[in-house]
């Protein structure tokens, strides 16, 4: 009389190597999302590099391949990162109106880098410039500083 | 399906009987209902047509992970490679398990072939079925190939302008032919988009549906069952 536990051995068999299916298909989740989450080849050095220093009251001056501005005034220089704070286009200066103008979405900012309409909630943001020895910038794209803040002597 | 009358040993069938009660799925559709069992001894294939097919998904998996984080082209592919096998996380055993597995696969396609002459297996009524392993076997030769090529190296560079060069030699069509399927390589590097698409894309597509036909076939005419 067959039972409800009785398994045969080619039932017990079959179900063994599901379990050992499953198993290993879960125990390479794990490796899959580390590998395909990867983006150790992509690194990006949070660094640039300038060699000259922008002249005084010049409009906004781009370094070229970045997202990076240079302007000095009185205080000294300073760097803008040309990224829209609504959701991160890049936005253009225009000198003639003295406003940064994003085309995504049509924010405007005032020559500081404010808001002044349009759906961006802040200022662009500003990153910290140190002086070389050389007179050379080093500019830390991953280091936020005050909109006030003005380029240090490296020492 | 033709059930061979003959009563000699070789062709004795055995009918698959499914256990009672179980479901009939889609998978025992494709089931035969009878297998010699002469065909069911591993002498008789040596499962070298399953160790292919075998390593052709393997290939197929590792080979669609790799093209996550691979960037074919003249500068980009070898230093992808070195990122690949040093930095990115599992990357060395993906690429190990693809490159391995299309050893194999270019070895046991080779023994299946020779198999398949020792048992005098592409003789009538598989006679088309031959003609589609020769096409197989060629196109695993060609993905090996091209493989090899999408490494990037400089001895990849040295294969892609002998391809090229052998390729212009065709009468009529050769240069076509040659950008068709190598594009333009430079002398230090064999990857180039064109070769990448045929690898990843092309080749293994043509290869897939052959092999698909191909295992048809050996169903129809009374071959094994598959793994």
């Amino acid at each position: 009389m067959k039972q409800s536990w009785y398994y045969t051995r080619r039932e017990i068999l079959l179900r063994l190597s599901w379990v050992g299916v499953i198993t290993a298909g879960a125990m390479a989740l794990g490796p899959l999302f580390q590998y395909l989450a990867s983006d150790e080849d992509q690194v990006q050095s949070p660094i640039v590099s300038v060699k000259k220093q922008p002249e005084m009251d010049n409009p906004w001056e781009n370094v070229p391949s970045t997202r990076v501005w240079l302007k000095r005034d009185q205080a000294g220089v300073m760097a803008l990162v040309a990224s829209c704070t609504h959701l991160g286009c890049e936005v253009r200066y225009h000198p003639e109106k003295k406003q940064w103008e994003c085309p995504c979405h049509g924010s405007i900012f005032d020559e500081e880098g404010r808001p002044i309409s349009g759906p961006a909630p802040r200022a662009l943001p500003r990153v910290a410039v140190e002086i070389k020895q050389d007179g050379s910038l080093l500019i830390q794209m991953n280091e936020q500083v005050r909109i006030d803040e003005r380029a240090k002597k490296r020492g | 399906m033709n059930v061979p009358k003959k009563e000699d040993n070789s062709l004795k069938q055995t009918e698959i009987i499914q256990n009672k009660g179980e479901r009939t799925t889609f998978i025992s559709h494709i089931h035969p209902r009878f297998v010699s069992e002469a065909a069911l001894k591993f002498v008789s294939t040596f499962c070298l047509g399953g160790l292919s097919a075998l390593s052709f998904l393997v290939l197929a998996i590792t080979g669609v992970l790799l093209m996550f984080h691979y960037q074919p082209g003249e500068n980009s592919a070898f230093s992808s490679l070195l990122n690949l096998s040093s930095v990115i996380p599992y990357g060395a055993i993906l690429r190990n398990w693809h490159y391995w597995s299309g050893q194999i696969m270019v070895i046991s396609v080779s023994m299946h072939m020779i198999r398949v002459v020792w048992t005098h297996s592409y003789k009538p009524p598989k006679q088309l079925n031959w003609l589609v392993g020769i096409g197989l076997l060629l196109l695993t030769l060609f993905m090996d190939f091209t493989g090899y090529l999408l490494r990037g190296s400089q001895e990849s560079g040295a294969a892609a302008n002998v391809a090229v060069h052998l390729s212009q030699l065709i009468p009529m069509m050769g240069q076509p032919i040659a950008q068709i399927f190598f594009g333009k390589p430079s002398p230090l590097s064999g990857s180039t988009l064109m070769v990448y698409v045929w690898h990843c894309v092309g080749l293994p597509v043509i290869a897939l549906g052959l092999q698909l036909y191909h295992f048809w076939r050996v169903r129809r005419d009374g071959g094994v069952r598959p793994l």
